[in-house]
């Protein structure tokens, strides 16, 4: 009941939102917000909730509307809650009402995904979360000055993502035609119900999909300009949580059920991983776009947790569960703190922001938290899943891995702090208009995500046990009923 | 032949073609009303009386879903295949009905709209049409109606259209009955099931060759395709409607038994490789051709074109779920795009009225429902969730997988990966801000389109989520 709430729940709210008539702002957003408020509620204060199924198809394979909680999946959607209250909480955009409803199907949608035990519902909603975010791009982004038309950066998003939503499509109707049912997500011992014919196919259909969603290089040039462009609340949730699908369905997906052909595209995967690990940091150390030395630094993170899923190691699958947490802790923060500067400044441009923290030291203290926690600070969440990560892959025998990956761990602290110190400290921009301090509304959206940062940084172990129980990945399936 | 020839038609017999002879008697009752109406009635009277008749058609066609019937000696089959075939059929005839209120001035509606029953009686022929004549009957049927209705329009391109169009389905029904006559050569019967027991013969694969490019000219399947776009863009919105829909079910519900029941089994593989060749060549055309255009009936034309070669390789294989999917999808299909044909119209000010992409523009916060049902038909046609046109994918997908085909399921895909572009680029145009001085912004004069639009948005959500495919759709012939 609570799993079916999540996803129906949203969405249908979202829609009657859409209805009502033009001026109920106010009252959209309060709903939005009391929504994710209560969503959060639920999933923290019942994290037992039974699975909820209804057959769906008898032919031409076995599908059904399946939703549940999974050992990761608990911890995104409860990640997700928390960051479309905070997106909705302090947000202030032209036309509320739609922009909440929009907000509100892309959190059903999303939910969704991570919720879905049938890989063909899986598949719908994996379609479904990409239409509210270009709709939003449309409708309220930011473009950068100078940037190309409206809307480029939407149709780019989309373009790309629905080509992985094609492949994932092909792929999944093989898999249910092959192994008779697609509600297998979270199944114990479904190995090699994909015979070695199909298997590489279906993979590469699965794994074109994922490797888009994350995105890892080359496939990642839609990724910049819609961090860029995308209004505060919704990147964060995009970049805290859309783009955590592919991994997630590598680990549910692949791992169980493709084991052999995850093994097999291994070093293409190694070198995608560290390509987007090393290229991202760089590139980020180089951006004047505050959104898009976060956007890079992602394109960093994120090829860290695929090379960790990759190198089939408890302790770096535990790691990546972890990273996969964390990094949406941070990044959401971190696009929402940057969200309150532009509004506040009225540019994202690293080279006429800058001494921000005489003025505003509470938004300095929220941007300083975020930063340290994307640089892997001790104590924080992003450290718990780096050091998992790569204790896993050096322990799995990729030491020259494990090495490279240590690079951009150090550049990260280059590129983050550079960031908070160009914003906050240095000579104060002449030109900057005066403006007060967070509210207590920005700090309410903000203190949820830097309190989780906080207790996973102190006990990863509440994410990380999952994976930690499995004697050996891919060949049991690591994806067990929680 | 049997004795039972001499005393025909049995009351079996006429059971069978009731639902096709109530069409084409009521377009009688409407041309009877029309001489006794007053002229301010003319127009709600022909529409009424033809709704009327076309409920009761489908009524009596849903009665009989479960029957078998094969009647006039194997030339008409009716049962659960054609049955859903026909129900098509006559959904989309209503909804064309609503879309403007029957097609052309006052004076010209009764015979429109009687034009319009007749072509429905002709695609209801069709569906359960199992020896060559009846198919011939059906086919001509079907497309002498529309001949006249596309030629309605005052528009200067009408008549281009209705010429162009009459030339060429001309042409395409030449190739049909020498193909018949071939086939009828090599086997000695005008009955699709003898053809199916017929010794291959060089003879026999020409007749069936040939047969196959008439039916593929109708389809307007990529490479007899070209007619499509013109026709449509100069026939009145509402016909134009209907001929998207309804000369579609009706020729694939040829295309289909033709397909499965009348080819011997040692040369049907290698007979319909073509087939769905063609289907896998519209998917790509008919969405690359789809891109350039700026005119919504054009578009649409051509996105026909696409959804047509999906509907087509839900049958490569032959496989007894491929009727079903196939079917299912041609049903989605049917929703999605008489409703969009309804937002069209919702959009023009009258029938003849040219109704470009840039119209949308902005439409999303100029008419907001309006704007959100579009999308949820588009997305539908573009094979995005929550939609019929989703699951249908899927299904075909499947099925295609299943049969061997996996290509065609690949060229499925990539065909999509394209319309992703055709359809989105409408959506993007309606959402994203735009300077509302250069808009024009057009109102129908009713309101009536809006219940097929509700009604296909209804019915697109729930197939998408419930998808109902018939089961008892085989055998085709006996």
């Amino acid at each position: 009941m609570t799993v079916t709430a999540l996803v129906i729940g949203p969405i249908l709210l979202g829609f009657i939102l859409y209805a009502l008539p033009k001026g109920a702002d106010g009252f959209a957003r309060g709903t939005g917000i009391a929504v994710a408020a209560l969503a959060f509620l639920a999933i923290a204060l019942k994290p037992d909730a039974p699975d909820a199924s209804v057959p769906w198809l008898a032919r031409p394979f076995t599908a059904a509307f399946h939703l549940g909680y999974g050992p990761i999946s608990y911890w995104v959607v409860l990640l997700l809650a928390a960051v479309i209250f905070g997106g909705l909480l302090a947000v202030r955009v032209p036309r509320a009402r739609e922009f909440t409803a929009q907000m509100l199907v892309l959190q059903g949608a999303m939910n969704g995904v991570f919720l879905a035990k049938d890989l063909l519902l899986f598949a719908l909603f994996w379609d479904l979360m990409l239409i509210p975010v270009f709709l939003l791009m449309l409708g309220w982004g930011m473009p950068a000055r100078g940037a190309r038309s409206r809307g480029t950066a939407a149709w780019r998003y989309l373009i790309y993502n629905v080509a992985g939503g094609l492949t994932l499509l092909l792929a999944t109707a093989a898999f249910g035609v092959v192994s008779g049912s697609t509600d297998v997500i979270g199944a114990a011992a479904a190995t090699g119900a994909i015979g070695e014919v199909w298997g590489a196919w279906i993979f590469a259909g699965f794994a074109f999909a994922f490797l888009v969603k994350t995105p890892v290089w080359p496939l990642h040039t839609w990724m910049p300009d819609t961090y860029a462009e995308l209004p505060p609340p919704v990147v964060a949730a995009v970049s805290a949580v859309q783009s955590k699908a592919g991994l997630y369905g590598f680990i549910v997906i692949g791992l169980p059920f493709l084991t052999t052909q995850m093994h097999a595209a291994a070093p293409l995967m190694f070198v995608l991983g560290l390509v987007a690990l090393l290229y991202g940091a760089f590139i980020a150390l180089t951006q004047d776009d505050a959104k898009r030395v976060l956007a890079y630094s992602s394109l960093s993170h994120l090829g860290l947790i695929l090379i960790g899923i990759f190198s089939f190691n408890p302790i770096a699958l535990a790691g990546a569960a972890v990273y996969i947490i964390a990094h949406g802790l941070f990044s959401a923060a971190g696009f929402l703190t940057l969200g309150y500067v532009e509004e506040r400044e009225e540019t994202r441009s690293l080279a006429h922001l800058g001494g921000l923290a005489a003025e505003n030291p509470r938004l300095c203290g929220a941007l300083l938290v975020t930063a340290l926690g994307a640089l892997g600070l001790p104590g924080l969440a992003g450290f718990a899943g780096e050091l998992l990560i790569l204790t896993g892959v050096y322990a799995a025998g990729f030491w020259w891995a494990a090495l490279v990956a240590l690079v951009p761990i150090v550049i990260a602290a280059g590129y983050m702090l550079r960031l908070f110190q160009t914003i906050m400290h240095g000579p104060k921009g002449a030109d900057l208009p005066e403006r007060h301090d967070l509210t207590w509304r920005e700090g309410l959206a903000l203190a949820p995500l830097i309190v989780g940062l906080v207790l996973l940084g102190i006990n990863p172990h509440a994410v990380a046990s999952f994976a930690l129980t499995q004697p050996t990945i891919g060949v049991t399936g690591v994806a067990g009923n929680r | 032949m049997s004795p039972a020839t001499a005393n025909f038609p049995t009351a079996a017999d006429i059971g069978a073609l009731l639902p096709a002879t109530i069409v084409a008697l009521t377009a009688l009752v409407a041309l009877f009303f029309d001489l006794l109406a007053p002229a301010a009635t003319r127009r709600i009277l022909a529409v009424l009386v033809a709704a009327i008749g076309l409920a009761g058609a489908g009524i009596v066609l849903a009665l009989h879903y479960g029957d078998h019937t094969v009647a006039f000696d194997g030339a008409f089959v009716q049962g659960g295949f054609s049955t859903v075939f026909s129900e098509i059929v006559v959904i989309a005839t209503l909804a064309t009905l609503t879309l403007g209120l029957g097609v052309g001035r006052d004076d010209q509606v009764a015979g429109s709209t009687a034009l319009l029953l007749w072509s429905a009686s002709g695609a209801m022929l069709m569906t359960g049409a199992s020896n060559l004549l009846t198919i011939f009957l059906g086919i001509e049927l079907l497309s002498l109606g529309l001949y006249c209705l596309c030629a309605i329009s005052t528009r200067a391109t009408a008549r281009e259209a209705a010429l162009k169009y009459l030339i060429l389905s001309s042409m395409a029904s030449g190739f049909l009955v020498f193909g018949m006559a071939l086939l009828f050569g090599a086997s000695g019967s005008v009955s699709l099931s003898t053809l199916a027991v017929t010794q291959p013969s060089v003879l026999f694969s020409l007749g069936a060759g040939l047969f196959l490019v008439g039916i593929a000219f109708k389809l307007s399947l990529v490479p007899f395709h070209l007619w499509t776009p013109d026709v449509y863009e100069g026939a009145p919105l509402a016909v134009t409607a209907f001929m998207s829909v309804v000369t579609k079910a009706g020729t694939l519900a040829v295309l289909c038994r033709f397909a499965y029941a009348a080819l011997p089994a040692q040369t049907a593989t290698a007979l319909l490789v073509p087939v769905w060749t063609v289907a896998a060549l519209s998917m790509l055309v008919g969405n690359l051709a789809a891109l350039a255009q700026t005119d919504m009936k054009r578009l649409l034309a051509y996105s026909g074109v696409a959804q047509v070669g999906y509907i087509v390789a839900a049958f490569a294989g032959q496989s007894a779920a491929g009727v079903r999917y196939g079917i299912f999808y041609l049903a989605a299909y049917t929703f999605m795009n008489l409703g969009a044909f309804a937002v069209v119209v919702l959009m023009s000010r009258d029938a003849d009225a040219v109704v470009g992409v840039s119209r949308f523009a902005g439409l999303a916060y100029r008419r907001p429902w309006l704007a959100a049902a579009m999308t949820f038909f588009l997305l539908g046609l573009a094979g995005l969730p929550p939609t019929a046109g989703f699951t249908g994918k899927i299904l075909i997908l499947a099925t295609t997988v299943g049969a061997g085909y996996a290509w065609l399921g690949g060229v499925l895909i990539l065909g999509t990966a394209i319309s992703i572009y055709v359809y989105l680029k409408i959506v993007r145009a309606m959402f994203v801000r735009v300077d509302m001085a250069h808009v024009r912004d057009e109102r129908a004069p009713g309101a009536l389109p809006w219940v097929t639009v509700a009604v296909c948005a209804a019915a697109v959500f729930v197939l998408g989520l419930y998808p109902l495919t018939p089961s008892n759709v085989l055998p085709l012939l006996h």
